[in-house]
């Protein structure tokens, strides 16, 4: 019932904002609406925390280590996504982008796209988890094609088209999953459970659930944007609004990629780690590799920036599918650092954007100057992205590395070899990119000032989390990183 | 009981084998329409294997699923579509990048795919799912291959529904369906998902004047 709630409070939110035609109160409903859910699932997560697991409705949902850390990075750039919202949609607003009726589907397609991500991290029915996640797809769609132009209606239909297809082979996955389990488990309502799979998932069929995991990763993959089949994600990344975009990245991708872990860990304890470890390896070292070229020579810095949330997500594959106590730990930190980070850079984009109408990273200028406190925390969001050192990414890429190196196995050897390469021109393209839109001197410049003040408080509250991921891992954090290796050791 | 289950498992192939034919018809007409009408008689005879499981097997919350599926799959599905090409008043030709003979060839050239992959796992399943399973997969490429080779918006859309019916065949095939819940979910997500697609349709062809996808590549590197 506790779990119940918290799908609960985003689904009354984005009830209530479809009925507030004035964006002057809606935005207060959605933000308290975010913070609500904020609050109470820190709240639920410490419950959690304490008991180990907590299961609800007979369980249909379940909250282990795994889904307190997604919940946690859905709940929290949740808000502050929300928080960015009313300040860069209102001043969008001003510009005459579209219409004060309008802006109430966007906070009830905002609200609809948590409530759809945090069920897929509570949900112990894989086939509803799947349902869950073919449902985010649904709720974004119309988010990515909001502004109702070419191009995004371009960035709309491929990302539908692509994703639901990819979903579509996930099913399958799901479907031969069911089967290898009936056998063992019966036909009844409760042999999809995720908790119930993993105590007999020894007894699978091993050729069933090799092919249910390879359909999975395909399936699951497109939407985390595991490359090859990343194509939609640049561009509804760089076509949505700003804080979809920080939403997409930070959240959405460590959202496809909780469910594949879910597959990973019972493939695991059927056919052992190595398979769906080295797919996982193999997928994640090819998605580092692609966003590379794309990173150096890139003229929009949204797309960039999309690039750069490939790369991440690779790593975070990587991490799992070396499967050791520094690669688990690194690859959870790292969601959680990538997801706060990356939401930082995602709003320091839309500010930029409002500011100078442009996407283009050659006509943008002087950036620090223009706009003093975004310059600063664009500054200081790349070099954490890059993983320059004082930052928490460069802990966890640290970690992922080292694991890959002592484990001893050729593959994953020359791959850290060849990501330790890729990371480095990484961060030359990026410093070499964005340092032309941060410094330098042009005229016309837009005059100073920054746009909103709801802004600004949203990322200095991202901010502050990166500040202090970066200075220590808290010890609560430490602990649900550890038990995550537990959990997909199966110890 | 035996001749039973042979009789029912029969009478299931012959429904596989039309489901299978209805979908070549996606892939060998050359008329919208034809293909729309293909989609529900489709959806059709996968209601009627469902119903026939559900009166074999004695599983009373599968006729729930039939129900729903003959309710969404043949009758709002396919009147939607026949209502998104009525107002976007578009040409009724299917236009598609590789001609249809070749089309064809591919299309059996995947049948055999689907036979020949499955072999390992039909190994030690029972007599029913002989050839559902991979007449059910061989659905499923057949739609994924209509995706990738149509120009049409709406083609797309109706290689995806093959493509989900490929599986909710493999689904009752395999192990009588998902449990309920799950399966309500599903067509929920299917009935939105072709909805939204459609406005898309409509708005793409507002905007770019044509549903050919092949228009739609201004974004890239």
């Amino acid at each position: 019932m506790l779990i119940f709630w918290l799908l609960i409070i985003p689904l009354v939110t984005a009830g209530i904002c479809v009925f507030i035609p004035k964006h002057s109160i809606s935005k207060y409903v959605s933000i308290a609406g975010s913070f609500i859910t904020f609050v109470y699932n820190i709240v639920l997560n410490c419950i959690a925390y304490k008991y180990h697991t907590l299961q609800g409705f007979d369980g249909f949902f379940y909250l282990d280590s795994l889904s307190i850390l997604s919940t946690q990075i859905v709940s929290l750039v949740g808000f502050a996504a929300a928080l960015y919202s009313s300040g860069y949609m209102e001043a969008e607003l001003h510009d005459g982008e579209f219409s004060e009726k309008k802006l109430r589907w966007y906070y009830f397609l905002f609200h609809m796209f948590i409530f759809t991500m945090l069920s897929v991290c509570v949900c112990n029915n894989l086939g509803i988890m799947w349902v869950a996640m073919e449902a985010t797809t649904l709720a974004t769609t119309f988010l990515v094609g909001f502004y109702n132009k070419k191009p995004h209606h371009e960035a709309a239909w491929k990302y539908i088209i692509i994703c639901t297809v990819g979903i579509t082979l996930a099913l399958f996955g799901v479907i031969l999953t069911y089967h290898s389990a009936k056998g063992t488990l019966g036909g009844i309502g409760y042999a999809l459970n995720w908790s119930e799979l993993l105590k007999e998932a020894d007894r699978f069929e091993p050729h069933l659930i090799r092919l249910a995991f390879l359909f999975i990763l395909v399936g699951y993959g497109t939407k985390a944007g595991l490359a090859p089949m990343h194509t939609w994600l640049p561009d509804a990344h760089s076509q949505a609004p700003s804080p979809i975009s920080a939403l997409f990245s930070g959240v959405l991708l460590n959202c496809s990629m909780y469910g594949i872990i879910r597959y990973h860990i019972l493939a695991s304890k059927c056919v052992g780690a190595e398979y769906s470890g080295t797919l996982l390896m193999i997928f994640g070292f090819i998605s580092i590799l692609v966003s590379v070229p794309f990173i150096i020579v890139q003229k929009d810095f949204k797309r960039l920036l999309a690039f750069s949330s490939i790369e991440h997500i690779g790593i975070i594959a990587l991490g799992f599918g070396f499967g050791g106590m520094y690669g688990v730990y690194g690859a959870g930190l790292h969601a959680f650092s990538h997801a706060i980070v990356k939401s930082l850079l995602f709003f320091c984009a839309g500010n930029v954007f409002l500011k100078y109408k442009t996407r283009e990273i050659d006509n943008i200028k002087g950036a620090i100057k223009i706009i003093p406190v975004t310059g600063v925390m664009f500054l200081i969001g790349i070099f954490a992205i890059t993983g320059t050192p004082p930052f928490n990414i460069f802990l966890s890429e640290f970690l992922i590395l080292a694991d890959g190196f002592s484990s001893g196995r050729p593959l994953a050897i020359i791959f850290c070899s060849l990501v330790t390469i890729a990371l480095v021109l990484i961060f030359v393209g990026f410093v070499y990119n964005m340092f032309k839109m941060i410094f330098g001197f042009s005229e016309p410049n837009p005059e100073k000032g920054e746009v909103s003040k709801f802004t600004i408080v949203a990322m200095g509250f991202l901010l502050f989390f990166v500040l202090v991921v970066s200075i220590y891992v808290p010890p609560f954090l430490n602990k649900i990183l550890q038990d995550i290796y537990n959990i997909v050791r199966n110890v | 009981m035996t001749h039973q289950i042979i009789v029912n498992s029969r009478t299931i192939d012959i429904l596989a084998v039309l489901m299978l034919m209805s979908t070549i018809v996606l892939i060998g007409s050359s008329r919208l329409r034809v293909c729309i009408w293909a989609y529900a008689l489709r959806s059709f005879v996968l209601a009627l294997v469902s119903g026939l499981i559900a009166y074999f097997s004695g599983i009373h919350h599968i006729y729930v699923a039939t129900g729903v599926s003959i309710a969404l799959k043949v009758i709002v599905i396919p009147g939607f579509l026949f209502y998104i090409i009525n107002k976007i008043k578009i040409k009724e030709d299917v236009e598609s990048f590789i001609n249809y003979t070749l089309s064809l060839f591919i299309a059996c050239g995947l049948i055999l795919i689907a036979y020949y992959s499955t072999q390992s796992i039909l190994t030690f399943e029972n007599v029913f799912m002989r050839h559902c399973l991979p007449v059910s997969l061989a659905i499923t490429l057949l739609g994924f291959f209509v995706m990738i080779s149509r120009k049409k918006a709406i083609t797309q859309i109706l290689g995806l529904l093959a493509m989900e019916d490929g599986l909710f065949f493999a689904a009752l095939s395999t192990s009588y369906g998902m449990p309920l819940v799950v399966e309500l979910g599903v067509f929920f997500d299917i009935l939105v998902s072709v909805i939204i697609m459609g406005i898309y349709v409509y708005r793409i062809k507002e905007t770019f004047d044509t549903i050919d996808t092949d228009t739609l590549r201004e974004l890239r590197e």
